[in-house]
């Protein structure tokens, strides 16, 4: 049976993406594999900010990174379950997977551990002066993705 | 066992691994080589090693390659190597009077927030006010302002964090779609970054400017001088950013009567108001009275320290609790700037900058403070505002002394816009927390930042050349 693995994250979300990879999985008779990434960059730069030039001690540094690690679980909660009702609609097979580190690294495993035939990945949309300087790491993943990868630009 | 193996060129995965020595040692060399060059004229030995010195403070400050706190021990331990100051003078230094206050407000600071007072101010009185969508955005702006002259605006933005958020996710806002969602990030953020620099409490660059001047010059300015010279900029920024808020970023949401549930809840769970959170504020009332009006006479780092004291006299804190709420590594910072501050003076490094340098474009006291504020309000968007400070208040003495200025008007020129970063999450925590809630884009808040930051300086510079005079502070 083929997978296709819709990757999610604390920044990349999109409903043309989820209706795309549910309708994917739907006429491939294909397994649906939701994978949400919780990004940490942002919540360890607010907290090495505190640490280095912040007033505060490490007690509520702590509760305001936990915090906002709670609010974005809670948000890959919602996206999963919206994906999830989705594919229940269409009868389509679904698992869900959360987890949270390098979105490169993560999506590379995933798709590894479930042998995923066809990726799709969503894009934020960036200024030319970025896109010159620095590299998406959707475009990195489509390099290092041993399966294709289809990009949303949202 | 997943073994990655690095496909890049060999001379790229050389270079990302050697960029880091190779960039300490390109420092090295600068060092070396601005100590080593023919001292210029009007310029001792010592004054060009300090110079040195400072410059390497400069580059790391700037770049954050290491820790602030720790580029600041360094300055300590190169000011007496370099025979500058003797090891005595410059670790005394760090004994300086500003150290002792923001140390005793940081402590005044954590026991108000572990009181739980803080918290509760902030959730009953926006409860009471906010019925809709503007009043609730004008709560949460001027609460966090009002909370910011009394406590570390850091504090505020990380007690305020959570509050606003239950209230973003009750109103069922979209991250990073609803108008109404980033007004309420946008306020949280603005207000605690505008409150903090109506007094010597909302952060510690204005102590730590008022240290450096007392160093430099023995002039001191007190409690009260300092939130009267500030407070025009404070009330008519917050005037602005109301306004940003409300006109620039048009609210999407109509009713909130939603969030009462939120804010009912969050006082049932508050309880009752108790021993320690009556006594921290009464404490805290006393201490911020004599800082006003006692200040000069007793000394503000004496009434600080002496608060601290009552509060373990009447055990509203234990030790522990103000181990964890405070930032000891960032007191280092302080007394690292206040040592370099004062090399550059007693070498004469300072005042050689600014008569062969800065003299080229200063022509007037007018000009030389609208560009040292524009030249401040730059710095902080990208950098520490405290090592703002420790970077231009130095040369922003010596100018004074080439022109005849007041030095306290350079130390308000460079203290108050130095606080006012509002365009980046790098500009300062509050800012940092606002973006990572994942309402405001880093684009949002480098939009409307922009707007904000010009109006700073436009503000700062009309009430230098307007208010100042009518409080006796003459250019």
């Amino acid at each position: 049976m083929s997978c296709v693995l819709l990757i999610l994250s604390t920044s990349r979300t999109s409903q043309n993406a989820i209706e795309y990879a549910v309708d994917l999985a739907k006429k491939g008779k294909a397994k649906l594999v939701v994978l949400y990434i919780i990004e940490t960059e942002l919540t360890n730069e607010v907290f090495d900010k505190f640490t280095d030039i912040g007033f505060i001690g490490d007690k509520p540094s702590t509760q305001l990174t936990e915090a906002i690690m709670k609010e974005y679980r809670q948000r890959g909660y919602e996206e999963m379950g919206k994906v999830q009702i989705r594919a229940m609609e269409e009868n389509v097979d679904f698992d869900a997977v959360t987890t949270q580190g390098d979105f490169v690294e993560k999506a590379i495993e995933v798709i590894d551990r479930y042998k995923v035939t066809t990726a799709v990945a969503i894009k934020r949309k960036r200024s030319a002066f970025l896109k010159y300087f620095s590299k998406s790491v959707v475009d990195e993943l489509v390099e290092k993705a041993p399966c294709k990868v289809e990009v949303f630009e949202e | 066992m997943n073994v990655v193996i690095d496909k890049r060129p060999i001379w790229v995965i050389l270079l990302s691994r050697s960029l880091r020595p190779l960039f300490f040692v390109v420092v090295a060399i600068i060092f070396w080589y601005l100590v080593s060059i023919p001292t210029p004229d009007g310029l001792g030995l010592e004054g060009q090693r300090t110079i040195a010195l400072f410059v390497v403070c400069l580059i790391l400050w700037v770049s954050g390659v290491l820790p602030l706190a720790i580029t600041s021990l360094l300055a300590i331990v190169m000011v007496p190597l370099l025979g500058v100051l003797d090891k005595k003078a410059a670790y005394a230094l760090f004994g300086n009077e500003a150290v002792f206050f923001i140390l005793g407000a940081f402590i005044l600071s954590g026991a108000v927030m572990h009181s739980g007072l803080a918290g509760r101010t902030a959730v009953v009185i926006m409860s009471r006010f906010g019925e809709t969508p503007k009043r609730l955005i004008a709560s949460i702006f001027f609460l966090a302002a009002v909370l910011s002259f009394f406590m570390s605006e850091h504090a505020v933005a990380a007690m305020f964090f959570p509050i606003v958020l239950e209230i973003a996710k009750g109103l069922n806002l979209k991250p990073g779609k609803s108008v109404y969602a980033k007004s309420l990030f946008l306020a949280l953020a603005w207000g605690c970054i505008i409150g903090g620099v109506a007094t010597f409490l909302g952060g510690a660059r204005v102590p730590l400017a008022v240290g450096m001047l007392k160093e430099a010059t023995g002039i001191n300015i007190g409690f009260f001088e300092y939130t009267a010279a500030a407070f025009p900029t404070v009330l008519i920024m917050l005037l602005i950013g109301y306004f940003m808020l409300t006109k620039f970023l048009p609210s999407d949401v109509e009713d909130i009567h939603k969030i009462k549930a939120v804010f009912e809840r969050k006082i049932k769970e508050l309880g009752k108001i108790g021993y320690a959170e009556y006594a921290v504020g009464v404490l805290m009332a006393v201490t911020i009275f004599l800082w006003l009006f006692l200040g000069r006479t007793i000394g503000i780092a004496n009434i600080a320290i002496a608060s601290v004291v009552v509060l373990f006299v009447f055990k509203l804190v234990r030790w522990k609790d103000i181990e964890e709420y405070v930032n000891w590594g960032i007191i280092l910072m302080y007394g690292g700037a206040i040592t370099l501050g004062a090399a550059m003076e007693k070498s004469g490094a300072a005042a050689w900058i600014a008569n062969t340098v800065i003299s080229e474009w200063a022509r007037s006291p007018l000009i030389i403070i609208a560009i040292l504020s524009l030249l401040t309000i730059l710095l902080t968007e990208g950098m520490s505002n405290a090592a703002v400070i420790a970077i231009l208040l130095p040369v922003g003495i010596g100018i004074a002394g080439k022109f005849n200025l007041d030095p306290r008007i350079i130390t308000y020129t460079i203290a108050i816009p130095a606080g006012l970063a509002f365009c980046f999450p790098m500009s300062t925590p509050a800012n940092a927390i606002a973006v990572s809630s994942g309402y405001v884009t880093a684009r949002d808040m480098a939009k409307a930042g922009v707007l904000m930051m010009i109006s700073a300086w436009v503000l700062f510079n009309i009430t230098v050349f307007i208010y100042w005079p009518l409080i006796g502070i003459k250019i």
